[in-house]
């Protein structure tokens, strides 16, 4: 149940609507949206009377749930219609504002000098925040798992040297707070993206999450785990297309271009796009970025190694740094195009030498 | 170190010891209303109550001109703790 209230409801008024809503054991959430404020209620509806709600003073309107997930539905929205999620000290890495954030960096920490490269390389480049994997889920078991604690480790040190912010995976719930010591948001992978104590566990810590949709997940399903996250306390969720399981076998995953424009009507949150992990190729990888800020996406989060072909993981799909600057100069006008600033290059450019 | 910002981090843990001491207190307190409630054959869980002090926190938090929404958020954790604490009565 949404509830709008009336434009001269007094604070009162709204308390009085809210604290009714939870007498009955139902959590309320509120926004102000162009003057009035909106009450969303977040639990079992049916134990709410709608009549007896709309009669209460101060309510306009009393409308039922469009959508299965209630904070991060465009109906509780905050002022200014979108979330905005600032990163590590928000001078130069924000989602979800009219600047393209652009994340980038290896698929996994391998040691120092490549990751202090890609990073002066990236930052050169225009991008806004490092990833780095310190903890990598693969496939095979006898995969590189990547550097764990000593990548994280690393990543900070990157961070501290050269100014980025970085981005990496958390596996487990019980590496959660130790994750968020090093790292300024914390990522859920794709195979994760439906482990619900990783989810609350992530939602209980006040660093940005970076959730990517499951491989074979629908939109809704994308939601309801975001829904998860910000159930928990946790506002900041930037959610992340990297492209799903289909039939076509020309490409790793088949970029889900159409997701981008539906998130954008269905949340108010960030919505950013991998183009690395969709195309599985890193020839694919430039248009890939340009069709996914044509189509509205709020970032990029692309895979970028000094010498991808002695890559210990994905190197197929990374590009090499003069690779990225290019993806960079290609994605511009595309950016313009669709309102969007790329002035993280410019700040980047001010930020501290390495 | 900066001695200014030494003594504000005193100050702020000096606060945090008694924020657990007050939760320490809360807790306490609800478990002897654990105690009350079960003498009169009253349910320990009680909404409308939980309500009620969610709604005057958020008053109490507007008055002191802090955001109504972040100390809701707060009070309702101390709800869920101090409820668990009754029900573990």
């Amino acid at each position: 149940m949404i509830i709008v209230t009336r434009e001269d409801a007094t604070s009162a008024m709204i308390d009085g609507i809210r604290e009714h809503v939870e007498s009955y054991g139902v959590r309320t959430q509120a926004v102000d949206q162009d003057g009035r404020v909106v009450i969303g209620c977040l639990g079992e509806a049916d134990r709410l009377h709608a009549a007896t709600i709309a009669a209460l003073p101060g309510v306009a309107d009393v409308t039922a749930w469009r959508t299965p997930y209630r904070l991060a539905s465009p109906a509780l929205a905050p002022a200014g219609g979108r979330t905005v999620v600032r990163i590590g000290d928000g001078a130069r890495a924000v989602a979800g504002s009219t600047e393209l954030l652009v994340i980038a960096g290896p698929c996994a920490v391998e040691g120092q000098q490549m990751l202090r490269e890609t990073a002066l390389a990236v930052r050169r480049a225009g991008a806004g925040a490092l990833r780095g994997g310190a903890f990598k889920p693969r496939t095979s078991p006898y995969s590189f798992r990547g550097l764990e604690r000593e990548g994280l480790r690393l990543l900070a040190e990157c961070r501290r040297d050269i100014g980025l912010p970085v981005v990496s995976e958390v596996l487990d719930p019980r590496q959660v707070e130790s994750v968020a010591e090093h790292v300024d948001v914390l990522q859920i992978g794709a195979r994760n993206m439906q482990n619900y104590p990783l989810l609350c566990e992530v939602g209980r810590v006040r660093r940005p999450v970076l959730l990517k949709r499951g491989m074979s997940a629908t939109i809704t399903e994308l939601l309801l785990a975001a829904e998860y996250v910000l159930a928990a306390g946790n506002p900041d969720v930037i959610l992340c297309e990297r492209g799903i399981r289909t039939f076509e076998t020309a490409t790793r995953n088949t970029l889900d271009v159409a997701a981008i424009a539906v998130l954008r009507r269905e949340t108010h949150l960030p919505v950013i796009v991998d183009p690395s992990h969709a195309a599985g190729r890193a020839d694919l990888v430039t248009p890939l970025a340009c069709a996914a800020v044509a189509a509205g996406a709020d970032g990029l989060i692309v895979e970028v190694h000094p010498q991808p072909a002695a890559a210990r993981s994905d190197g197929e799909q990374s590009l090499t740094l003069s690779q990225f600057s290019e993806l960079m100069a290609a994605v511009a006008p595309f950016a313009r195009a669709a309102g969007r600033g790329l002035s993280a290059s410019g700040v980047a450019r001010e930020g501290r030498a390495a | 170190m900066n001695a200014d910002l030494i003594r504000l981090r005193a100050d702020i843990e000096r606060i945090d010891r008694a924020l657990v001491d007050l939760i320490r207190e809360r807790v306490s307190a609800a478990r002897s209303t654990a105690a009350a409630k079960r003498a009169a054959g009253l349910p320990t869980l009680d909404p409308p109550q939980e309500a009620a002090v969610i709604r005057r926190a958020a008053a109490l938090a507007r008055a002191s001109g802090l955001p109504a929404e972040d100390v809701r958020d707060v009070f309702w954790r101390l709800v869920a703790l101090t409820r668990a604490a009754e029900l573990a009565e």
